[in-house]
């Protein structure tokens, strides 16, 4: 998984310039149920993988959420 | 479960909305949303505009006015009416079923079956499957099927998510049988265990209505609601549409022997435009196959939306020619139904606006 692509695909649907792995995805203006969806919606057709409400909900950096869906990617 | 129905057809739909036309640039001021997150919203939903109920105008009522149409102008006659189906999640009353209420608003005779059925979403389509097997009995001429969903009256209208993308709607569809086989292939599923994420939990008799169900609490930012509106989880939906649509659609592509190529149009429920873009996507079937152009016009009218997409965007085609067309209804329940037919022609096919009469 190519993580900067990834932060470039965040940053799109939290519509703000640049996402680092650090971020905290609560601490953006953009950031509500809906940008989550958009989060599923991102992992579902770019990456192929399903992330549950509650894992997304759990989930507090922007590294978790890459290494969220990287660890779907390789089961 | 799969299953073929033959001998069967519809003759003809009239959905009926509401004249009351908001627009999301005139509401949106009074969400609790910045200019900013509005505009994110609009875009990421294709949101336009929809249709609202005025308090005193109930499904039943925009049902019963597309049945007038269809009685006024000759396409259906009352002795034809063998069965009233009315689908929807807003009745008039617990009791008694809102289709007698109709039928006693017609002065309908007595031999006629009324029988309501509580589904949202997939709600036409089981409607159809309903309208089948009633016409399994012989003495029975025609079945009207009436969709009427008001769900906007079962949300806060300050709640910035679910209200834009509400609209209300009543559709009245006639289904008949009819000399050529034309095999209608269908496939129903049901997962009960998900049952509550579409819910409004309170004002039934598991949760009787009391002062407290009724009080407004504020969910996340501009998400108000309360224990009798209308609770969504939108991530287990999204979920659920992406995992469980797409393989049933191909499913009951391959047990009807179609291919994206033979289908005309793909005829799908109407969520809203972000997930239904999503699914085309997965799905690989062109954008132009799969309208999706209901909720920024009308909004989200649960078991209506079908009706509309096929009065919208095939309407005209559909007054003299036969189309083959795969439909999709999925949500509430959890329920998820597929088919896929030879539709019209439809001389009738149609939507009109309500008029108080």
């Amino acid at each position: 998984m190519d993580k900067a692509k990834f932060y470039e695909q965040l940053a799109k649907i939290l519509d703000i310039g640049e996402v680092k792995p650090e971020h905290a995805l609560r601490d953006f203006e953009a950031w509500d149920s809906l940008a989550a969806l958009s989060i599923l919606a991102m992992a579902d057709s770019k990456y192929g993988v399903t992330i549950k409400a509650e894992e997304i909900r759990s989930v507090v950096t922007a590294e978790q959420l890459a290494n969220l869906v990287e660890s779907r990617m390789k089961k | 479960m799969k299953s073929i129905f033959k001998h069967k057809r519809i003759s003809s739909i009239v959905s009926v909305v509401p004249k009351e036309e908001y627009r999301f640039d005139d509401e949106y001021p009074s969400f609790k949303l910045t200019p900013e997150k509005a505009k994110r919203f609009k875009k990421m939903m294709s949101l336009d505009r929809h249709r609202i109920a005025p308090p005193e105008v109930c499904s039943s009522d925009l049902c019963l006015y597309g049945l007038q149409q269809l009685l006024k102008d000759g396409t259906l006659k009352p002795e034809e009416i063998g069965a009233l189906v009315f689908v929807s999640q807003t009745p008039d009353y617990f009791m008694p079923p809102t289709s007698n209420v109709i039928h006693g608003k017609l002065g309908l005779g007595h031999d006629v079956i009324c029988l309501d059925i509580n589904q949202g979403c997939a709600g036409f389509l089981l409607g159809l499957v309903q309208a089948f097997l009633l016409l399994e009995i012989s003495a029975l001429p025609k079945v009207v099927l009436l969709n009427g969903d008001t769900c906007s009256k079962q949300m806060d209208k300050c709640n910035r998510i679910s209200y834009p993308l509400t609209g209300d709607a009543g559709s009245v569809t006639v289904i008949e049988r009819c000399e050529a086989e034309n095999p209608i292939y269908m496939d129903i599923k049901n997962d009960g265990s998900r049952y509550k994420a579409i819910l409004v939990p309170a004002g039934a008799f598991r949760t009787p209505a009391t002062p407290e169900t009724i009080k407004l609490r504020e969910v996340e930012e501009g998400v108000v609601q309360s224990e009798q509106h209308i609770h969504m989880d939108g991530a287990a939906i999204f979920n659920f549409t992406m995992n469980s649509v797409p393989p049933q659609v191909d499913e009951t592509l391959a047990f009807s022997g179609d291919t994206r190529d033979s289908i005309d149009w793909f005829l799908f429920h109407q969520p809203n435009p972000f997930i239904l873009t999503q699914m085309a996507e997965k799905m690989k079937i062109p954008a132009a196959k799969l309208p999706n152009n209901i909720v920024s016009l009308y909004g989200n009218c649960s078991s209506v939306t079908i009706p509309l997409n096929i009065a919208l965007n095939c309407g005209e085609q559909l007054k003299d020619k036969s189309l083959r067309v795969c439909f999709s209804g999925f949500g509430v329940g959890l329920t998820w139904i597929s088919m896929v037919m030879n539709l019209g022609p439809l001389p009738v096919c149609k939507i009109v606006d309500y008029e108080a009469t």
